[in-house]
């Protein structure tokens, strides 16, 4: 109930954000001599844009509805059938980086935590503060000169031009070739803040009373950090795995556009500009759902792996 | 082979304006022998191989009657075919479905004569239905086409009649110069497939990026093969084309054009440098700087070709004002509608200095709104534009302006200043905005740059008119000055510095109104040149828009690709698509 509420709060805020902006899709036909005003308000009377605000929240509500969610301008065509292959290209980025981030950062972290005050921790400090402070947009420019410069990998694109010609395996491997940038565009970007949650969690794990106690049993040193410390700084790790599920639609857009990957990145950024309505308030709404979905996640890992959480909840 | 004659009849009884080419020996494949086929006199090449070109955005639609986005219209252009074409290379125009056309002496009638025995990509025979059907869905109003109100003309919709299965006839309600170009933007669609959704009212959903190729026809040298969302779009030869080469071998000689989206600029300049893509254009000047350091390394070669016919340009707020609401801008409109205060601005401006630090010197200074690109209509008497900040201030103390501690002031005594807003996604717009401010500064003007978010300047500029001066530009899709009537006359709606005017504010925008619709019914084309030329003239020296410059078409392509001649006019590169072909030495392909 509390979800759908913040999932109605958030489309009504941003269709009437989005619909504050000033302009819409047909200003710029406006400059194009040849096209008369009254075609530019026969267009816009057409896609209901002469209309009053809350009859037009109207028609979207009851479009989404339909799983239409919205109709764009620019395409000429529901907004659904447009996300969702861009959707599944986002999110085979997204996924991939993310598992890859949380698979590196664990470890790293863990390890990082029982090296206090050595080189290491010097060293791993140092690194994550920079990449931290590097913008991303550097980055991936930086990795996309990598390419130019190299030739090692490809410079944009999710698949080669003979991509539907090539076998089954093939393919296969030529996706996963375009996605070594992008990935290490995004873990880079990712795994620093990661890392330094984990080592913060598991060093905080491991100064606690009963890990000190466990320490005073005689218990091997790698037994009191896999069986003892590292549940118990599971807790806040999965409270922000299920945050980063949230940014799975969006945190690849700015890699998208540079990088050229066929995902939502380059339709969204495109869509703003051009004040298509519907085609931003779709992947607005889904990253919405999406923090839902995520939090949701996130309490029921939780209780799966916190006893305190499933007694308090009896 | 074939003759083309002059753009426009001249009044001499029944006019015979296209010669017909003879119907070609050879044959293309898959066009019967009877098929009235058009020979290209251009080099011959071979067959085969594939062209690769990187799209800024993603097509919106392939369907001609709504299309508005250049990537759609890049690609729509390959696909279909029109009844006679704009030659971009020379600016005129040429057969191409239709194999000749007649004007009847009071030029309110065209008669055009189709090729015969040609068929759509999916085999379908093509004749004088399907033109009467393409010209009923751009002018049905319930398709919201762009190209409807081109074929409005006198007031009233192009009538379309078809008088026998090929010959066709169009009858205008008053005389249209160059009416003949108004058939180029008109693709002609396949009625066999579309009427039904022309009948239901659903045309301008058709055909959208979904659609399968086997519902999708056309005459234009290539058709759809395969559509990637967000990633490419590949055509493939159309086999019932209907141009053959010198040779008499069928063209188009590439086997397929994949259109890739690739949404920035710098991407696809490192994509092309990368060799993935064979082709690129719209390139800034900066980049083509970037991308000429490696051209025989890389194995391209770049093309500068001068100025195209975007012209930019400083106009101030000249609409009638609700005074309470703008009173700061209807104060200073005192100012801006003094035609030596325009005329002072424009002087003091450093065109020379823009061209060379915005575009690195590809660029031409303008002194009215037709650029040095547009061969055929450019007043060649008016004096290019030179700085002047003696003249700027000779005509400003002329004016009643003075000067008070180096700032200059108007009879009131009140400082005079202002504020530019420009496209902050324009960076060369905003450079320029720049440059303006420095050297208003020198006259004593103080002024301030505010670049805006396009559709919040556009906003500004069209309906909410809260500006007191704009750095816009305008692109003319043809050469002709018909195509800027919208512009000059004082009715029109891209009239920017004054729009909603219900007759004409000063006099000179009266003789322009003038001129203008008496070129639009003038035959004669040397007449019309007169009349167009007294308009630049009229711009020249009443400046309701301070040209600027005209950024130079930039393009490149990969070694190896022959008949490349890019143009001025839109789509620089891909306008001859169906004669490109890989040369043996090409080692890409």
């Amino acid at each position: 109930m509390h979800g759908l509420l913040l999932l109605a709060g958030v489309s009504l805020l941003s269709f009437v954000l989005v619909e504050l902006a000033p302009g819409d899709y047909f200003a710029e036909m406006r400059l194009d001599p040849r096209i008369s005003e009254a075609t530019v308000h026969a267009l816009r009377a057409r896609y209901g844009l002469d209309r009053p605000l809350p009859e037009r929240y109207g028609r979207w509500l009851a479009s989404l509805a339909k799983g239409e969610l919205g109709y764009s301008f620019a395409y000429g065509q529901p907004v659904g059938p447009l996300l969702w292959p861009r959707l599944r290209n986002t999110l085979l980025l997204t996924v991939t980086a993310t598992a890859l981030a949380w698979l590196l950062a664990v470890p790293l972290g863990t390890w990082w935590a029982t090296r206090r005050r050595g080189p290491a921790d010097a060293a791993l400090t140092g690194l994550t503060a920079m990449l931290l402070a590097l913008p991303d947009l550097v980055l991936v420019l930086g990795l996309l000169l990598l390419a130019v410069r190299t030739g090692w990998f490809p410079t944009g694109g999710m698949v080669s031009l003979g991509h539907e010609q090539m076998p089954w395996g093939a393919r296969v491997k030529d996706v996963a070739f375009h996605l070594v940038l992008p990935v290490a565009a995004l873990v880079l970007g990712i795994v620093p803040a990661l890392v330094r949650y984990v080592r913060a969690s598991v060093a905080d794990a491991l100064g606690a009373p009963f890990v000190r106690a466990a320490r005073a049993h005689g218990i091997p040193e790698r037994r009191v950090l896999f069986r003892h410390a590292l549940p118990a700084a599971a807790n806040p790790l999965v409270s922000l795995f299920g945050l980063s599920l949230a940014g799975l639609l969006s945190m690849s857009l700015l890699v998208e556009v540079v990088m050229s990957w066929p995902g939502l990145g380059p339709l969204f950024l495109e869509a703003i500009l051009a004040r298509d309505f519907h085609l931003v308030l779709g992947p607005v709404l889904a990253s919405t759902f999406l923090l839902l979905g995520g939090n949701l996640l996130a309490d029921l890992l939780l209780a799966a792996t916190d006893p305190r959480i499933r007694t308090e909840e009896r | 082979m074939g003759a083309v004659a002059g753009m426009q009849a001249r009044g001499r009884g029944l006019l015979v304006v296209a010669v017909a080419l003879s119907a070609s020996t050879a044959l293309a494949q898959g066009a019967p022998s009877s098929a009235d086929l058009l020979r290209s006199e251009h080099e011959v090449g071979r067959a085969g191989g594939r062209l690769v070109f990187a799209l800024r955005s993603e097509p919106k639609t392939l369907n001609p009657v709504t299309a508005v986005d250049i990537p759609s219209k890049d690609v729509i252009g390959r696909l279909t075919a029109d009844l006679v074409h704009i030659d971009r290379q020379t600016q005129r125009t040429a057969p191409a479905l239709a194999k000749s056309w007649r004007v009847s002496p009071d030029g309110r009638h065209y008669t055009l004569e189709l090729r015969r025995g040609l068929r759509f990509s999916d085999g379908h025979p093509f004749d004088a239905d399907d033109v009467v059907f393409s010209f009923q869905c751009y002018l049905d109003e319930r398709n919201g086409s762009p190209q409807r109100d081109l074929l409005i003309v006198g007031g009233k919709p192009v009538v379309v009649r078809k008088l026998d299965a090929y010959r066709v006839a169009f009858d205008l309600e008053e005389p249209y110069a160059a009416a003949e170009r108004l058939f180029d933007a008109n693709a002609i669609l396949p009625r066999h497939l579309l009427e039904k959704a022309q009948q239901e009212g659903r045309l301008p959903q058709a055909w959208g990026l979904g659609t399968p190729p086997a519902e999708m026809a056309g005459l234009g040298p290539f058709r759809l093969k395969s559509y990637v969302p967000g990633d490419r779009l590949v055509l493939e030869r159309n086999p019932h084309y209907w141009k053959v080469d010198r040779a008499g071998r069928p063209l188009p000689y590439l086997d397929e054009i994949m259109f890739l989206l690739v949404p920035s600029e710098d991407a696809q300049v490192i994509r092309f440098k990368a060799g993935e893509t064979d082709l690129i254009s719209r390139l800034s000047a900066a980049n083509f700087t970037v991308l000429a350091r490696d051209q025989v390394a890389g194995r391209y070669r770049l093309e500068d070709l001068g100025p195209g016919l975007e012209y930019s340009f400083l106009f101030f707020n000249l609409n009638t004002l609700d005074a309470g609401k703008l009173a700061a801008v209807s104060r200073k409109q005192s100012w801006f509608s003094r035609t030596e205060f325009r005329q002072a601005v424009s002087a003091a401006l450093d065109r020379q200095g823009m061209a060379r630090l915005v575009y690195q010197g590809r660029g031409t200074p303008l002194a009215t709104h037709v650029t040095p690109g547009n061969k055929l209509w450019m007043n060649g008497t008016l004096p290019p534009p030179a700085r002047s900040l003696s003249g700027a201030r000779d005509r400003l103390g002329r004016a009643g302006f003075s000067w008070k501690d180096g700032t200059l002031q108007d009879g009131a005594g009140e400082a005079v200043e202002f504020t530019i807003i420009t496209n902050a996604s324009n960076a060369s717009r905003v450079q320029m905005a720049s440059i303006i401010q420095d050297d208003l500064r020198e006259l004593g003007l103080r002024v301030q740059v505010v670049p805006l978010e396009n559709r919040a300047l556009l906003d500004r500029v069209f309906h909410s008119h809260d500006y007191e001066a704009a750095l816009m530009a305008l692109t003319s899709e043809d050469v002709d000055p018909n195509s800027e009537m919208n512009v000059w006359i004082s009715s029109g709606p891209t009239h920017l510095w004054h729009l909603g005017e219900s007759r004409p504010a000063t006099p000179w925008e009266d003789e322009i109104d003038g001129l203008m619709h008496r070129q639009l019914v003038t035959l004669d084309a040397r007449e019309r040149k007169r009349l167009y030329d007294r308009v630049q003239a009229l711009v020249a020296e009443n400046l309701p828009l301070i040209p600027l410059i005209s950024p130079n078409v930039l393009v490149g392509a990969r070694e190896g690709l022959g008949n490349f001649r890019p143009a001025i006019l839109d789509p620089y590169v891909l306008w001859n698509a169906d004669e490109l072909f890989w040369l043996p030495s090409a080692d890409r392909r």
